[in-house]
C-alpha cells in the first residue's frame, strides 16, 4: 500500500486536513488488517463451537438421556467446554481484535509488528484448543472459570505476553495528543487481564492457597474477568461506535472520567458477594456488598453518557447495523449492572444464589451486553479491513433479530424460573426434588431461546464467509444498511 | 466512477486519476470523523445520588463489619458486642451435640438403638445414663471387651475419639445422648471432660468394661 496520506497531500497542497486524517486512517486500517482478521475469524469459529456445546448442555438439563452415552459429552464437561470456548475462544479473541483496531485508530498509530500478533493468535488459539479438548477428556481443574488444564495455560501466557507488549508499543507510538476515553478502558483492560489471570493461576493451580482463601481468589477472578476485562473492552467499543456512527461528540468528558475511575476503584471488590453465607469473615463480604452498591455510580454515569449521546438520534437505529447492536448492548449493560448490584444485597442474594437467576444474569452480561457490542463492532470493522461491503442486509437483520429476541427471551424466562426456584429452595416444606422438577419447563424454554440465538450465529457466519469469498467490487460502493437513510447513498454522503 | 468525479469531493478531484486511491477511500469517505467528547456538566441530581450511595455504603459497611475481626463470620454481630464480652447467642449444647453425633451413627444408629448382636444401644442404656466419669473415658479412649447393656451381652470395640473431638464437643455429644430417646441423665460439662482428659493423659489403649465398673 503506498503512503496514501502523503500522496493525497502531494497531489494537492490544498487537501483539507480532514482528508489527510481520513487517508491516515486507511493506512492504519490496512496495517491492522491481518492480525485483526485472524483474531476475528478464530473468535467466530469458537462462537460456533461454543454455541454447539451450549445447546448440548442446555438440552441435557431437561432431557438427560440426550447424548447420554458419550463420556466426553457429559453435562459437567459439555457445560465447561461451552464456558471456556465462549469466554477464552470467542470473547477474548474478538476482544483482542476490537481492542487492536480501536487502539491503533485512536492512537493514530499504525499497528507495528503485526506478525507478532498473528503468532500470538496462533498460541492463544492453540492453548484454548488444547484446553477445551483437555476439559472434554476429563482433565478440568474444576475451578470455575479456570477449568483449562495446567498443561495448556502456559501457551495462553505466551500469547498474552505478546499481546501486552504490542499494546504498550502502539500506545507509546501514538500521534494523538488527546487520549480518548476508549483508550483508557483498553489500556486498563490490557493491564488488568494478565494481573487477574496470573494471580488466579498461581494462587489456585500452581501454588494453591489454602481453605477459604481459594474460594475468595476464585470469585475475585471469575467476577473481575467480567468487570475488569470484558466490560472495559465492551465499554471502549460502545464509547467509540456510538459517537462515531452518529457523528456527534460523546455527551460529557467529565462523566467519562468519573465512570472510568469509579469502575476501577469499586469493581475489584465486588466478586466476593458470590460467597454470601459462606465461611468468609463478615467484613470481607460486607466490603464486597458495599462496593457492589457503589458500582451503581459508574453504571449510572456510563448510562447517562451513552444514552444521552443517543438522544435525538434514535432514528439512526433504523438503518445502522453497528449502532443497533451497540446500543442494544449498552442498554443491557445498564440493566445487567443494576441487577448485579441488587444481587449483591444479602436479602436478594439469599433467593437468587445457586439458582438459574445467576445463569440468566451471567448471559445478560456476557451476551446481551458484551457479545452484542462486539457484533456491532465487527459490522463496522470488517468492511474497512476487507474493503468490501457486507453481502446481505437480510442476513444482518436475521442476525440482529434472532440474537436480540433470543437473548432477551432467555434472560427474562430464566430470571423468572430462577426466582421461583430460589423462593422454593428457601421453603423447607418443598422437597428438593420437587424444586428441581419445577425448573424443567424453564430449562426447556432456555433451549428454545438457544436455538433462536443459534440461527442468528449461523446467519452471521454465512455473511462473514460470503464476504470473505466474494470479489471486491470495482469502484465506489455503498454501505449495507437495514434501510437507506436517503433514497440511495451516494459516495458524497459521509 | 473516476470518469465522473463528484464536484463536492476535493480529494477525488485531486486524485481522480488514481483508481487505487479512490477505492481505498471509498468506505472511509462516508465515515463520520473520529469521536470526540462533549463537555456537558455533571447533572446535580447525580451528585445527590453519589452522596446518598457513599453515605449508605459507609453506614452499611460500618454496621455489618463485625468489627473487622477475622474470626467474626456473622455480620449481625455489632463491634461493641465483642468488647463487652457478651457472647452473641449461646448455642444449645444439644444442637451441637446432635451434629457431633454424626460420628456415632454408623454403629449406634440415629435411633440410638445400636445394632442388635453387634453394637449396644444408647437409648435407655444404664451405661449412657450412668456415671459421667465412665462414659467420658469411653469416648476419650475407646472401649474393648465383653459388656452387658440392658441385660444383653455385646463383644465389640469402639475407637477413641479423644484425639479428634474437643472437650466442648465431647461434652455436647454426651449431653445429647443423655437427654435423647427418652434418656434423662444430667448434662456433661466441658470442664468435667477437661478434668478427665488430664487424668487419663498417659493412657494409650481402650478401656475394658470391668476396669470402668471399678470407677464410681
Amino acid at each position: 500500500m503506498p503512503n496514501v496520506s502523503s500522496l493525497a497531500a502531494s497531489l494537492n497542497p490544498a487537501t483539507p486536513t480532514d482528508m489527510v486524517a481520513r487517508a491516515e486512517l486507511s493506512e492504519i486500517d490496512a496495517s491492522a488488517k491481518w492480525p485483526v482478521i485472524v483474531f476475528l475469524l478464530s473468535g467466530l469459529a469458537w462462537l460456533l463451537i461454543g454455541t454447539g456445546f451450549a445447546l448440548i448442555s442446555s438440552i441435557k438439563l431437561h432431557t438427560p438421556e440426550f447424548l447420554g452415552d458419550y463420556e466426553w459429552l457429559t453435562f459437567g464437561r459439555a457445560r465447561t467446554a461451552h464456558l471456556n470456548s465462549v469466554v477464552y475462544g470467542w470473547s477474548t479473541n474478538v476482544a483482542f481484535a476490537v481492542a487492536f483496531w480501536l487502539m491503533a485508530r485512536l492512537s493514530r498509530a499504525k499497528l507495528r509488528h503485526g506478525g507478532l500478533l498473528i503468532v500470538a493468535a496462533c498460541f492463544w488459539n492453540l492453548g484454548v484448543t488444547i484446553g477445551v479438548i483437555g476439559i472434554l477428556a476429563g482433565d478440568s481443574t474444576s475451578i470455575e472459570w479456570l477449568e483449562i488444564p495446567p498443561y495448556a495455560t502456559p501457551l495462553l501466557f505466551v500469547a498474552y505476553a505478546l499481546v501486552g507488549v504490542w499494546a504498550v508499543i502502539t500506545f507509546r507510538f501514538r500521534k494523538s495528543e488527546h487520549i480518548y476515553v476508549s483508550q483508557w478502558y483498553l489500556l486498563a483492560a490490557l493491564f488488568w487481564f494478565p494481573w487477574l489471570y496470573s494471580v488466579a493461576q498461581i494462587m489456585l493451580i500452581f501454588e494453591p492457597a489454602r481453605g477459604t482463601v481459594q474460594a475468595l481468589v476464585n470469585w475475585w477472578f471469575a467476577h473481575n474477568v467480567l468487570g475488569l476485562w470484558f466490560t472495559p473492552i465492551g465499554l471502549a467499543a460502545a464509547y467509540y461506535f456510538i459517537p462515531k456512527v452518529l457523528g456527534k461528540p460523546i455527551h460529557s468528558y467529565y462523566l467519562s472520567v468519573l465512570g472510568f475511575w469509579s469502575l476501577a476503584i469499586f469493581y475489584n471488590w465486588a466478586g466476593v458477594h458470590h460467597l454470601i453465607g459462606g465461611p468468609v469473615p463478615a467484613w470481607v463480604l460486607s466490603a464486597g456488598i458495599a462496593a457492589s452498591l457503589m458500582m451503581v455510580i459508574p453504571v449510572v454515569v456510563t448510562a447517562i453518557n451513552h444514552h444521552f449521546t443517543m438522544v435525538g438520534s434514535f432514528s439512526a437505529l433504523r438503518y445502522s447495523p453497528t449502532l443497533r447492536f451497540v446500543v442494544f448492548g449498552a442498554v443491557n449493560y445498564t440493566l445487567v449492572s443494576l441487577t448485579g448490584s441488587a444481587m449483591a444485597i444479602r436479602g436478594f442474594n439469599e433467593v437468587t444464589h445457586f439458582t438459574h437467576f445467576t445463569v440468566a444474569h451471567a448471559h445478560q452480561g456476557m451476551y446481551a451486553f458484551f457479545t452484542m457490542v462486539m457484533f456491532g463492532s465487527v459490522y463496522y470493522i470488517l468492511p474497512r479491513l476487507l474493503l468490501k461491503e457486507w453481502p446481505s442486509a437480510t442476513l444482518i437483520r436475521t442476525h440482529f433479530w434472532a440474537t436480540a429476541i433470543g437473548i432477551t427471551f432467555y434472560w427474562l424466562e430464566l430470571s423468572i424460573g430462577g426466582w421461583i426456584q430460589g423462593t422454593e429452595m428457601n421453603n423447607a416444606n418443598i422437597a428438593f426434588i420437587d424444586v428441581v422438577q419445577h425448573t424443567i419447563p424453564w430449562l426447556f424454554l432456555r433451549s428454545v431461546a438457544g436455538i433462536v440465538i443459534t440461527v442468528g450465529h449461523v446467519a452471521f457466519a454465512v455473511n462473514v464467509g460470503w464476504m470473505l469469498l466474494m470479489r471486491r467490487p470495482a469502484g465506489v460502493t455503498a454501505p449495507t444498511l437495514f434501510h437507506s437513510p436517503t433514497p440511495l447513498p451516494t459516495p458524497s454522503v459521509r | 466512477m473516476s470518469a465522473d468525479p463528484s464536484p463536492r469531493l476535493p480529494l477525488e478531484q485531486a486524485g481522480a486519476s488514481d483508481e487505487q486511491l479512490q477505492k481505498v477511500h471509498a468506505i472511509l469517505l462516508r465515515e463520520k470523523p473520529e469521536p470526540t467528547e462533549g463537555y456537558s456538566p455533571l447533572p446535580l441530581l447525580l451528585l445527590g445520588l453519589m452522596s446518598a450511595l457513599i453515605l449508605f455504603s459507609a453506614i452499611y459497611l460500618g454496621r455489618y463489619s463485625g468489627g473487622f475481626d477475622p474470626l467474626v463470620y456473622d455480620e449481625r454481630i455489632l463491634p461493641g458486642m465483642l468488647e463487652n464480652g457478651a457472647a452473641p447467642a449461646v448455642q444449645d449444647p444439644k444442637v451441637i451435640g446432635k451434629r457431633v453425633f454424626a460420628n456415632c451413627i454408623a454403629c449406634h444408629q440415629t435411633t440410638g438403638l445400636g445394632l442388635p448382636g453387634a453394637y449396644p444401644p444408647l437409648a435407655g442404656s444404664e451405661w449412657a445414663q450412668g456415671p459421667e466419669d465412665r462414659i467420658i473415658r469411653i469416648v476419650l479412649n475407646g472401649l474393648s471387651g465383653p459388656i452387658t447393656v440392658k441385660s444383653t451381652s455385646f463383644n465389640s470395640s469402639m475407637p477413641a475419639f479423644g484425639p479428634q473431638l474437643r472437650d466442648e464437643q465431647i461434652a455436647d455429644v454426651l449431653t445429647y445422648v443423655r437427654s435423647e430417646w427418652g434418656n434423662t441423665a444430667p448434662a456433661v460439662s466441658p470442664d468435667k471432660v477437661k478434668e478427665i482428659r488430664a487424668a487419663v493423659a498417659t493412657r494409650t489403649g481402650p478401656w475394658a468394661p470391668d476396669e470402668l465398673l471399678k470407677i464410681p
